[in-house]
């Protein structure tokens, strides 16, 4: 397989003014530097799903939206598709799609079906393949009672949806998500990560997904990236992962009393379904949830083996 | 080059119809606002009626040039609000981050952005336009296509001063209140009787303010047609057009995104 995405040392800075309040730093401001991603270098060949995770504020969607040609880096380089992002944003577009969980690209007061004949227009579709394409996609995304609904009527589990078949019209080769699982309830969280696997599968679309909620990656994506403070901290399979960090879950229970119980299993040693039957066994339980650990304990856990 | 120029032709009148299709969803809605749209803008030429009944002119200007020039900045107005309008959003897009979506198309960023927002109410301003042309005393064939060339070429310098009061909002941050106030005054200077203004303060109007390349330089091209007029005419909004891409362009590098959660 060949290379889609090659980046090589790439580093985006952010400039932020200091003290905004006071009336010295309206004459002469000063200012301090954030770095956002910091070198960093990795290659995805095509057709790879690959997760880039990391906690709040890690530089994942900076590193998204540099590849996606949305921001100019602050120094080193990048090639998608064998173009430099943004050098050559319009020719980019083509071949990427974009799905960002927390805004949307459809028009706001436009039914479903318009905002995607828009789109078609945009990457100058044809009509033919245009209408094959899309019918292709409402079967595959179960989209077909929402066409006629503008926008703000929709939810947004639907809204994603549609997002995402808004995406993927011109037929991208690579599809960057960033968080677009984001909000969703436990549904329709599972509900589009299936789309999204069932997609790339049959297309051989190249994934970059940004989240910070392990299960989308888990469901996903073949290969994992964890970035924090700007830098590459793992990068490789999600079976390597889920062999030395993720064999760790939490079972919360509630019982009758109200009171909460928190018990940790390794999943090497105990199956699920043993730890639970203890727990029912033991107590009277009226809720219970099973949780992987959050992405900030596997990164201390990262940097503990380092 | 030729078909992209096609492509994107086709793109904005398809944009258009939709912008119609949105405007139509409630049709008597549509038109009371169009109505609306002309009985103020009417309003304000009525001052100037009742102003000039009083007096015979202003500094030589006469109430038809007064109409004439209002005839030029409303179909001007018009043209930027039914065509262009979206460059207003631009510093609401860069504090929200939401100029991703522009970036990450195929299109041009700037034509999506322009053509993204209409107004159907600003129909009204033609309806203005034409009518004040038509009571302004100075109709012929010819002063009518004058009206028209200076019309748009009024809309492209619009363009070019409210973009770059947009795009001060990549340099300066929550500075949506001075692009509005600079466009604003531009618009208020640019709707004065030209002959108010004379030395030092016509020629800030045509360079740091140009209000009078809006006002007195157009009217002047239909009461006294000259070549050398239209030519500094054309190119000074050319200038301040090609000044205003320059601004945006160099702004977009500084664009740093954000994450705020929204819709288009």
């Amino acid at each position: 397989m060949s290379e889609i995405i090659e980046v090589n040392q790439l580093s985006k800075k952010f400039k932020i003014k200091k003290n905004t309040s006071s009336i010295k730093n309206i004459f002469k401001p000063e200012y301090k530097t954030i770095t956002a991603v910091d070198k960093i270098s990795f290659n995805i060949k095509k057709g790879e799903r690959v997760a880039f995770i990391g906690p709040n504020g890690a530089g994942k969607s900076t590193t998204i939206k540099m590849l996606s040609s949305i921001l100019y880096p602050t120094s080193g380089s990048a090639l998608v598709k064998g173009l430099v992002p943004w050098d050559n944003r319009q020719k980019l577009a083509y071949h990427i799609g974009t799905v960002f969980g927390q805004r949307s690209q459809l028009w706001y007061n436009l039914p479903i079906q318009d905002s995607f004949a828009l789109m078609g227009k945009i990457y100058n579709i044809d009509e033919i393949p245009f209408k094959r394409r899309l019918a292709k996609l409402v079967k595959l995304f179960e989209i077909r009672d929402l066409l006629t609904h503008p926008t703000r009527s929709l939810s947004l589990g639907q809204r994603m949806r549609c997002e995402i078949v808004a995406s993927l019209l011109h037929k991208p080769q690579i599809l960057f998500l960033d968080e677009p699982t984001i909000g969703l309830d436990v549904t329709a969280k599972e509900i589009i990560r299936n789309l999204i696997r069932k997609q790339a599968l049959e297309e051989d679309t190249t994934l970059l997904l940004t989240s910070h909620d392990t299960d989308d990656m888990e469901k996903v994506c073949e290969r994992v990236i964890i970035i924090n403070k700007g830098k590459i901290i793992f990068d490789n399979s999600i079976t390597a992962l889920r062999d030395s960090y993720l064999n760790k879950k939490y079972i919360e229970i509630t019982t009758d009393s109200g009171e909460k119980i928190r018990k940790e299993i390794n999943t090497d040693k105990t199956s699920a379904k043993q730890a639970i039957d203890e727990l029912v066994q033991k107590y009277h339980v009226t809720d219970l949830t099973i949780e992987n650990p959050p992405m900030e304990e596997i990164i201390k856990e990262i940097y503990a083996r380092d | 080059m030729a078909a992209n120029l096609k492509n994107l032709i086709k793109l904005f009148f398809y944009i258009q119809k939709s912008n119609l299709k949105t405007a139509f969803l409630n049709k008597s809605d549509a038109f009371v606002n169009v109505l609306m749209m002309t009985i103020n803008n009417l309003s304000f030429i009525f001052m100037w009626w009742i102003i000039f009944q009083d007096r015979n002119s202003i500094n030589g200007w006469q109430f038809g040039q007064m109409a004439l020039l209002f005839a030029i900045g409303n179909n001007a107005f018009g043209f930027f609000a039914l065509c262009t309008r979206g460059i207003q959003l631009i510093p609401e897009l860069i504090e929200n981050g939401n100029l991703d979506n522009f970036l990450t198309s195929p299109q041009n960023s700037l034509f999506l952005i322009a053509t993204s927002e209409a107004t159907f109410a600003n129909w009204g301003d033609f309806v203005t336009g034409f009518l004040m042309f038509f009571l302004s005393g100075y109709v012929s064939w010819h002063t009518f296509g004058i009206m028209l060339f200076c019309s748009f070429m009024g809309f492209i310098l619009m363009f070019a001063i409210r973009l770059l009061a947009s795009s001060l909002a990549f340099f300066v941050s929550d500075s949506q209140r001075l692009g509005d106030n600079i466009f604003i005054s531009f618009l208020t200077f640019a709707s004065q009787p030209a002959s108010i203004f004379t030395g030092w303060y016509k020629v800030i109007f045509l360079t740091i303010l140009p209000a009078g390349l809006l006002s007195f330089v157009p009217v002047n091209l239909i009461t006294n047609f000259s070549w050398s007029e239209c030519l500094f005419f054309i190119l000074a909004v050319l200038f301040f057009f090609g000044i205003s891409l320059f601004a945006y362009h160099t702004g977009l590098k500084r664009y740093s995104s954000g994450n705020r959660f929204g819709v288009r």
